[in-house]
């Protein structure tokens, strides 16, 4: 039968560019890599595992850089246009790895590519164009320096092309700024796990994509039949309406309400200012229309424009995250000057939860008077002085003075000024974000757990705000582990939503959609992945996909060094408990829930390291063989 | 010819005759390009933004989204301009093109004010809004509510003089609007 031999839902290629012969090879995709990982994060990280040994410096030429799409990009499957980026974490030393909506994906897709490899180092700054399956080498010498933004338009001019999709890094990053992010066009960042300093160190400023071509789907008609039944889901779901109008930024307010607010470095759980600096002040005030991702019928993304005269600008944005990072987190009540602050962290390129936490951290040290005023180079860093967080945000993108103790993350930070270690809020030197897992179990556990250091969207438990015992049981036979504030069987919940997202993350598909509103299941998955590749999988292959991609993740890192001692939470969360707000009392009982973790992942109890027995099941053979090798499993 | 299978939007739009063109109304296009995704996927059968009829173009400092798609203005250049008349209307007022007598020339796509009319990268054929023959998938499919077919219904606005000044300003702005959400207003 012709084409048969067809991957539908890919284009079918890779394309590895090494930098420094500017050598291009295009290779086929391994038609077993895409049955074992399907695309996006579980081919990154099974190329990462592979290509990249362990002990490798994140910021040698020896690092590699992997864009990863899935098949579900570039088709008309609502919410599903994700890339995903890839690269051993300067900033935690174990996995770095990055998940970033917007148009370049598609793009990538079109272009020719399902998967992008970058080796190398460049000896001078370029940037690369990659048009239908041909890629030229750019001089970018004149881009080095640039802001963001100021990047995205020299390249959009300089191609004469309005369509090319950028992916660049600001100067944060080429000063190699730990928490530095690769921004795509402009707004949409591959933030965590400083993936921005690996590609600036590579030499390579930018990476321009256009492509011509196209994906057909397998099955068109089950796919549209899916993507109607997707539509209809989205569009008469509780949360479209609240997402489209606030996207993100309307958990502020929930936060408040039930208490896990991170005001002032996770002292305040409840702020009395919280509506001031809410999404649903954005949407009375300031925002003015919306912008969606490719493909994706729901846009949670809002243009805004602050209109004081004299101070007034347009942006775009700004999440939960962000919003929350550079109000409550800081102190600030100031809600035109947080958005201020959002932009110039985006323009100088760098991860907003990173930097929330470690100016947090300073001021904590600074008002418990732990550092002096001379300790942090004459800055007046008392809580919510927004002119000290503007220049102290610009200190570190370039590394100037007390700015650059802070540009390693806060890990690095504590470790060079010798105090504040208690308070230096990350997991696996990666910073947290913007939810008390105090009162927050589930998410605590996933912050604990997950392979890239503390982030909620490794596991993105979301469903346990429900607060819905019926769905527990329904879900995980235990009632409790969709009670926000219960213990058990929070285990269950977080490896199932665990898989979930490495799964989606695999096909690009948004957790939006999986997670939040909780959409896609691993039947639908089934059906979906059948309809766009053909490949006939029942769910429990599916699901064990996802949780094949979690575990080859966790091998990496405990390649790199990660153990149980490593799976856990800031003092500050296991022994103190909330004083005020609605989770006031709690602790987080992480040790039970660890216990129960393991357990359902099959993991070694005591060393918190993959059992060769869970490896062989699967099929991750080699993986059991590399790691018995190292004497890591026996 | 448009196939057009979903079973809730098989329906003929009862006004093809009278419609002539989509309009847009930007402030509320998202961006998202669901228009061009399944614009291509109906008329070419694969998904690609490249090989659409309807194109947003996109700006991200401005947080511009605006989607160009034939206005089948009043000069019709692409028509006019056709070196072999494969570009025609037909008796209904439809905007047709006959492959066969298309050179691939690109002259339509040169000459059109709007930049509306498209080639596609594999032959270089003209790729020009259809209306799918009056179901317009890219109306249907958008997620925003942005788009509308032109004109669906005609509202007349009569004796604004008497109104005063200031009424009737407001009346010649507001038309614009109407005229985005699909209303033509006749002002008398």
């Amino acid at each position: 039968m012709p084409g048969s031999s067809k991957l539908y839902g890919y284009s079918g290629k890779i394309l590895r560019v090494n930098l420094a012969s500017k050598e291009v090879k295009i290779v086929k995709l391994e038609r077993d890599l895409a049955r074992a990982y399907l695309g996006g994060r579980g081919l990154n990280v099974a190329r990462l595992y592979y290509e990249v040994p362990p002990g490798v410096d994140p910021l040698s030429p020896e690092n590699k850089l992997f864009f990863g799409v899935g098949p579900v990009v570039g088709t008309g499957f609502p919410l599903g246009a994700r890339l995903n980026v890839t690269a051993k974490s300067p900033q935690t030393g174990i996995l770095g790895d990055s998940n970033v909506g917007g148009h370049f994906a598609p793009e990538l897709k079109y272009a020719g590519f399902d998967q992008v490899v970058i080796e190398g180092r460049s000896d001078r700054p370029i940037y690369l164009y990659i048009h239908d399956e041909a890629v030229e080498f750019r001089d970018a010498s004149g881009l080095w320096g640039m802001t963001v933004s100021k990047t995205y338009e020299a390249i959009r001019r300089e191609l004469r092309e309005p369509e090319v999709q950028i992916a660049a890094v600001g100067p944060a990053a080429e000063n190699l700024v730990r928490f530095s992010g690769i921004f795509f066009n402009r707004s949409r960042p591959a933030a965590r796990t400083g993936l921005g300093a690996v590609m600036a160190s590579k030499n390579l400023k930018a990476v321009a994509v256009r492509g011509s071509g196209y994906v057909e789907v397998a099955k068109p008609e089950l796919f549209e039949k899916i993507v109607e039944e997707i539509e209809l889901e989205v569009f008469s779901h509780e949360q479209y309406w609240p997402r489209r109008v606030m996207g993100t930024s309307r958990i502020l307010m929930a936060a408040n309400r039930i208490g896990i607010l991170p005001g002032k470095h996770f002292t305040e759980p409840e702020v009395p200012y919280a509506f001031n600096v809410s999404g649903e002040m954005l949407a009375l005030k300031y925002n003015v229309k919306n912008r969606a991702c490719f493909s994706c019928v729901v846009p949670c993304s809002r243009v805004f424009v602050v209109k004081r005269p004299g101070q007034a600008f347009i942006g775009e944005g700004p999440e939960y995250e962000a919003l929350a990072g550079m109000t409550v987190r800081i102190g600030n009540s100031d809600l035109e000057k947080a958005l201020k602050a959002v932009e110039t962290v985006n323009e100088l390129g760098m991860d907003v939860i990173s930097v929330s936490e470690v100016i947090s951290w300073a001021m904590e040290l600074y008002s418990t008077g732990a550092l002096s005023r001379e300790d942090v180079g004459g800055l007046e860093l008392e809580w919510g002085n927004m002119d000290t967080v503007m220049e102290l945000l610009h200190d570190i993108a370039y590394r100037r003075g007390f700015g650059d103790v802070l540009a390693d993350g806060v890990a690095a930070a504590a470790e060079k000024l010798g105090k504040g270690f208690e308070v230096a809020f990350h997991v696996k030197r990666l910073e947290m974000i913007q939810a008390d897992p105090r009162g927050l179990k589930g998410y605590g556990l996933g912050f604990a757990v997950s392979t890239r250091g503390a982030d909620h969207l490794r596991s993105e438990p979301f469903i346990e705000l429900s607060d819905d015992p019926k769905i527990g049981l329904k879900m995980f036979g235990v009632s409790e582990a969709t009670l926000r504030l219960g213990v058990r069987g929070k285990g269950r919940l977080v490896a199932y939503y665990e898989n979930l997202c490495a799964l989606v993350d695999s096909l690009g598909v948004c957790k939006n959609l999986a997670e939040n509103m909780n959409i896609l299941d691993y039947e639908k998955t089934a059906r979906l992945i059948e309809a766009v590749t053909g490949m006939g999988l029942s769910p429990a292959r599916v699901e064990m996909i996802g949780e094949r991609i979690v575990n080859l993740e966790r091998a990496y890192d405990v390649r790199e060094g990660v153990r149980k001692r490593d799976d856990t939470l800031p003092r500050r969360f296991l022994r103190e408990p909330l004083k005020v707000g609605g989770s006031a009392g709690h602790v987080i009982e992480l040790d039970v829930m660890l216990e129960e973790y393991y357990d359902v992942r099959g993991w070694d109890k005591k060393t918190g390291v993959p059992t060769a027995r869970k490896l062989e099941e699967l099929d991750l053979v080699d993986v059991a063989e590399d790691l018995r090798r190292r004497g890591l499993i026996s | 010819m448009c196939l057009y299978t979903f079973p809730q939007r098989n329906m003929r739009c009862p006004y093809a005759p009278m419609v002539t063109h989509v309009v847009v109304d930007p402030s509320k296009c998202s961006g998202c390009r669901y228009c061009e995704l399944w614009c291509s996927y109906i008329h070419e059968k694969v998904f690609s933004t490249s090989r659409s009829r309807i194109r947003v173009v996109k700006d991200d400092i401005t947080g511009m989204d605006f989607p160009v798609v034939c206005q089948r203005c009043e000069q019709m250049s692409c028509v006019s301009e056709c070196p072999t008349g494969a570009l025609y209307v037909d008796e209904r007022g439809q905007l047709k093109l006959e492959m066969g007598k298309c050179l691939r020339c690109g002259v339509c796509s040169e000459v059109c004010p709007y930049g509306a009319v498209f080639q596609d990268p594999a032959d270089g054929s003209p790729l020009i809004c259809d209306l799918c023959d009056g179901s317009a998938v890219c109306v249907a499919k958008c997620p925003t509510n942005a788009l509308s077919l032109y004109p669906v219904s005609e509202v007349v606005i009569t004796g604004v003089e008497s109104l005063g000044k200031r009424f009737k300003l407001a009346v010649s702005e507001y038309r614009k609007l109407l005229e985005r959400w699909g209303i033509r207003a006749r002002i008398e």
